[in-house]
C-alpha cells in the first residue's frame, strides 16, 4: 500500500479529553497495553504468592504457614489443609497462565509492539482492543469470585480434567467461577488476537514488507494467529464442563446406565490438548521474537539468518497443531498414533534448534552490551535452553511412560512457559519501559534483579527435575508419606529455600519499576540506539503515534554496516531513514536522536 | 485497474480500503467461530461413536419436521439479507428494507421454532441430564439459538438503519458485516440439522 492509502486508512484523531476516555475506557493500544500490563503484573504476584505456598508445604508439610497462614488459613490453624492445597496449586497454575503471561507478553506487549513496531497509528479495531481488555477484566472478576466460591477455589489442577472437574470431584461454585474464567477470557484473548492479525496484515507502513518486520512483530503475530485458531477450542471444552457443572448434561460424566452410554472423560483431554500445546507455543513465541531482536539489537550486529528465524517460527506454530498427543501417552492411546505424535514432537525440535543456533550465532563476534534487557535475553536463551532439551525425554514415549506425572514435568514446562516467558517479559519491560513511561529503570538494580532471578529460578527448576527424576510425583500434599520419597525432603526442603529466595528478590524489581515510574531520569527518543521505528518518535509517542507515517527502507537489526558508519558515523541506522541521499539536516528523527 | 475491460453494468465502487479492513476482521472472526463449533461437532462425533445406540433404545429419536421447516426459514433468511446487501450494492436503496425485514422476521420464525421443539421434547421428557443424546440434542441447539439471538439484534439494527435509507453502493458495511455473520450462523445449523437431527 502507497503512504496515501495508509494515511487514509488511518486518519489521526483527536486525543480524547476527561479521566474516562483518556485513561479507563481507552482506546488507545499504549494505554490498553499498560492496562494489561498492571493486570498481569498484579496477579503475577497473586499467582507468585500461592507458589510460594505450595512450596512451603513440600518443604514442611503441614506446618503453619508464615504471614499467609494467619492472614488467609486461620480456620485450619495457619496450616494448608489438603484441599486448600488442591486449589492453591490449581489457581497458581491457572493464573500464572491465563491471567499473567498472557496479558503481560500478549496483552500488554502485543498491544505495545505490534502497532508502534510496523508504524501504524493504533490497532485495526479500537474499540474491539478496548472492550477486549474489559472482558479480560470481567474474568478477573471470576478469578476473584472462585477465591471467595463455596467450597473454596477451583481444585481440579490448571488441566481441569473431568471427572475430578465435575461436580462428583470438585462440587462448589469456585470451579465453576473458574470455568467460567477460562471461557470469558478466551473471548478477551480471541478478540485481541483478531485485532493483531489484521492490524500486522493491513496496517504495516508503507515498505515495512513481511521480511522487513522485527522479529518480535513476527512472534507476536503467530501467537495471534494460534490465539485465533485454538482458544476457542478450549472455549468449547469450557463450554461443555460448565453445561456439565450447571445444567446437569454429560458430556464428560461416565455414564452408569449402559443402555444410554455416557459421556466421555478422555474426550475433554483431546479438546483441552489441542489447545494445550498451541498454548505453550502461544506463551513463549512472543518471548522468542523478542529474544531475537534484542539479541541482535545488544550484540550491535543483525540477527544471523532473519529469514530461517522466521521461517523456523512458522514451522514451529504449524507444527504445534499436530503434536498434542503427546501430553496423552498415558491414556490408553493406540501405540501406534503414540509413535506418530512422539515422531513430529520430536521434529519440532529441528526449527527449534535453528532458532536456537540463530540466537548464538547473532552472538558471535558481537559486540555484547550487557545492559539488563540483554542479560534477561541471555538468561531466556539459558533457562529455554533448559527446558527443551528436557523436553526430548517427554516427547519419547519410552521415557515419558517413566517421566509421566512426575515433578520432571512440572520443572520442563516451568523451564519453558514459566522461567522463559519470565525471563521474555521481563527482557521486554526492562527494554520498552523508557518507551513506555518516559523514564529510565535503574541499570544497576535491574543487574542485580537479573543475577538473583537467573541463579534461583535456575536451582528452582533443576530441584523440580531432579526430584521428578528420582521418582516424586506431582501434586502430591505430602510427598513423605510414602516411603521411597522420604530421602527426597532435604532436596524439596532446598528447592524451597531458593523459591523464597527467588520471590524476594522480586522486591528489587518491585521498587525499581515503582521508583523509576516517578523518579526516572528522563528517557531520550532512543536510548538502545537501535533502528526499528518506535524509537524515532518521542518517549512516551502522542496519542497517534506518527506524524507521518514513515516510510520503511530497510530491515529491523541494520547494525555495523561500513556505508552507514562512514556517512553518519554510528553502527546503526533507522528503518525508515534515507541513507544515499543528502542528509537532511536535522530533520529525520533518528539521525536527531543519534546525535543526542 | 484491474476492472478496466469490465462491463460497465457489472461495475462496483472499489472497496474503501477501511472496509476491507473490517471485513477481514470478520472472517477471522467468523474463521475463529469455526473452530469452536468444529470442536462441539467433534464432540457430539466421539459421543456418537462411543455409544451403544443413537437414539438409545429408551428414547425416541428427534423430530425431523418441525427443525426441517426451521432450515427453510433459516435459509430463506439468509437468502433474504443477501438480497438486501444486493440492493444496497446496486444503489436500489428502496429494496433494502423490505428484505432486510424479511430476513429478520424469518430469523424470528426460526428462533420460535426452536423455543417451540425445545417445549415440545421437554414435556415429552427429553432431559439435558438423560445421557449423552440429549447433551449433545440441547447443547448444540441452545448454544446455536445463541448465535440466533445476537444475529436477531444486529439484523434489528441493519432495519432500522434501511428504514433511515442509509445503505447505498458505497455505504453498505454494517450490512455487509452482518451477512457474513447471518451466512455462518445459517450454514452452522444446517450442518447441525443434517447431523444431529437427520444422520
Amino acid at each position: 500500500m502507497h503512504t496515501t492509502e495508509q494515511e487514509d486508512l488511518q486518519p489521526i484523531h483527536p486525543e480524547p479529553e476527561g479521566f474516562w476516555p483518556k485513561y479507563v475506557f481507552s482506546r488507545d493500544h499504549k494505554v490498553i497495553a499498560k492496562q494489561f500490563l498492571w493486570a498481569g503484573l498484579i496477579f503475577l504476584f497473586v499467582g507468585g504468592t500461592l507458589a510460594m505456598m505450595i512450596r512451603w508445604q513440600w518443604a514442611f508439610p503441614g506446618k503453619p504457614v508464615p504471614v499467609i497462614g494467619p492472614l488467609f488459613l486461620s480456620d485450619q490453624g495457619g496450616a494448608i489443609g489438603p484441599a486448600t492445597y488442591m486449589t492453591v496449586f490449581t489457581m497458581h497454575g491457572l493464573i500464572m497462565i491465563f491471567f499473567a503471561i498472557t496479558p503481560i507478553l500478549i496483552g500488554a506487549f502485543g498491544n505495545y509492539c505490534i502497532p508502534l513496531m510496523i508504524g501504524a497509528r493504533d490497532m485495526a479495531f479500537p474499540t474491539l482492543n478496548m472492550l477486549s481488555f474489559w472482558t479480560f477484566v470481567v474474568s478477573l472478576v471470576l478469578v476473584i469470585c472462585s477465591f471467595f466460591g463455596q467450597l473454596g477455589a477451583a481444585g481440579a489442577g490448571w488441566t481441569t480434567y473431568p471427572p475430578l472437574s465435575t461436580n462428583i470431584g470438585t462440587p462448589g461454585s469456585g470451579q465453576t467461577f473458574m470455568v467460567a474464567a477460562i471461557f470469558v477470557t478466551g473471548v478477551s484473548t480471541i478478540m485481541g488476537g483478531i485485532n493483531y492479525v489484521t492490524t500486522v496484515i493491513r496496517h504495516r507502513a508503507p515498505g515495512m514488507t513481511y521480511m522487513r518486520m522485527p522479529l518480535t512483530v513476527w512472534g507476536l503475530w503467530l501467537t495471534a494467529v494460534l490465539n485465533v485458531l485454538f482458544v476457542p477450542v478450549l472455549g468449547s471444552a469450557a463450554l461443555l464442563l460448565f453445561l456439565d457443572r450447571v445444567f446437569g448434561t454429560q458430556f464428560f460424566i461416565a455414564g452408569a446406565a449402559a443402555v444410554r452410554g455416557g459421556g466421555d472423560p478422555i474426550l475433554f483431554q483431546h479438546l483441552f490438548w489441542i489447545f494445550g500445546h498451541p498454548e505453550v507455543y502461544i506463551l513463549i513465541l512472543p518471548a522468542w521474537g523478542i529474544v531475537s531482536d534484542i539479541l541482535s539489537f545488544f550484540s550491535r550486529k543483525p540477527a544471523n539468518w532473519y529469514r530461517g528465524s522466521v521461517y523456523a517460527m512458522c514451522t514451529v506454530t504449524v507444527l504445534s497443531a499436530v503434536v498434542y498427543g503427546h501430553h496423552m501417552f498415558m491414556t490408553g492411546m493406540n501405540p501406534l498414533l503414540g509413535q506418530g505424535f512422539m515422531i513430529l514432537t520430536l521434529i519440532i525440535s529441528v526449527p527449534a534448534e535453528l532458532l536456537f543456533l540463530n540466537w548464538l550465532r547473532t552472538l558471535w563476534q558481537g559486540s555484547i552490551r550487557t545492559n539488563p534487557p540483554m542479560l534477561f535475553a541471555l538468561g531466556m536463551v539459558f533457562v529455554f535452553g533448559m527446558g527443551g532439551l528436557t523436553g526430548l525425554y517427554l516427547g519419547a514415549t519410552a521415557t515419558d511412560i517413566y517421566l509421566h506425572d512426575t515433578m520432571f514435568v512440572v520443572g520442563h514446562f516451568h523451564l519453558t512457559m514459566a522461567a522463559a516467558s519470565f525471563m521474555g517479559s521481563l527482557a521486554a519491560i526492562y527494554y520498552w519501559f523508557p518507551k513506555m513511561f518516559g523514564r529510565r529503570m535503574s541499570e544497576r538494580l535491574g543487574k542485580v534483579h537479573f543475577w538473583w532471578s537467573a541463579v534461583f529460578i535456575t536451582l528452582v527448576f533443576t530441584g523440580q527435575l531432579i526430584s521428578g527424576y528420582a521418582g516424586q510425583n506431582r501434586r502430591l500434599y505430602n510427598p513423605y508419606e510414602y516411603s521411597f520419597l522420604k530421602h527426597l525432603l532435604p532436596l524439596n526442603r532446598w528447592t524451597s529455600y531458593s523459591a523464597f529466595i527467588l520471590m524476594a528478590g522480586q522486591l528489587v524489581f518491585v521498587w525499581n519499576f515503582i521508583h523509576s515510574l516517578v523518579a526516572g531520569a528522563r528517557a531520550e527518543m532512543n536510548p538502545w540506539q537501535v533502528g526499528t521505528l518506535e524509537w524515532t518518535i518521542a518517549s512516551p509517542p502522542p496519542h497517534h503515534n506518527y506524524d507521518v507515517i514513515p516510510t520503511v527502507l530497510r530491515g529491523p537489526h541494520e547494525f555495523a554496516d561500513p556505508l552507514v558508519k562512514a556517512k553518519l558515523g554510528r553502527d546503526w541506522i533507522g528503518q525508515a531513514e534515507p541513507l544515499l541521499q543528502e542528509l537532511p539536516g536535522s530533520s529525520t528523527p533518528a539521525a536527531a536522536a543519534g546525535r543526542a | 485497474m484491474s476492472g478496466a475491460g469490465a462491463s460497465i453494468l457489472r461495475y462496483r465502487p472499489r472497496r474503501s480500503p477501511g472496509d476491507s479492513t473490517a471485513w477481514l476482521g470478520m472472517l477471522l472472526f467468523l474463521g475463529s467461530w469455526s473452530m469452536l463449533f468444529a470442536a462441539l461437532f467433534a464432540a457430539y462425533g466421539v459421543l456418537r461413536l462411543r455409544s451403544p445406540g443413537w437414539p438409545p433404545a429408551d428414547q425416541a429419536p428427534l423430530p425431523l419436521l418441525l427443525p426441517g421447516a426451521n432450515t427453510l426459514a433459516i435459509v430463506a433468511s439468509s437468502a433474504a439479507l443477501q438480497s438486501a446487501l444486493r440492493s444496497a450494492r446496486e444503489g436500489r436503496t428502496a429494496g433494502v428494507l423490505p428484505a432486510a425485514a424479511a430476513a429478520l422476521a424469518l430469523g424470528a420464525i426460526f428462533l420460535a421454532g426452536q423455543a417451540a421443539l425445545w417445549t415440545g421434547l421437554w414435556r415429552a421428557g427429553l432431559r439435558p441430564d438423560g445421557g449423552p443424546f440429549p447433551s449433545v440434542f440441547y447443547g448444540l441447539t441452545v448454544f446455536h439459538a445463541l448465535h440466533v439471538l445476537v444475529g436477531l439484534f444486529g439484523l434489528g439494527w441493519v432495519v432500522a438503519r434501511a428504514a433511515k435509507a442509509s445503505f447505498g453502493p458505497a455505504r453498505h458495511l454494517g450490512l455487509r458485516l452482518w451477512c457474513g455473520y447471518w451466512h455462518f450462523v445459517g450454514a452452522v445449523w444446517v450442518l447441525l440439522y443434517l447431523t444431529v437431527f437427520v444422520l
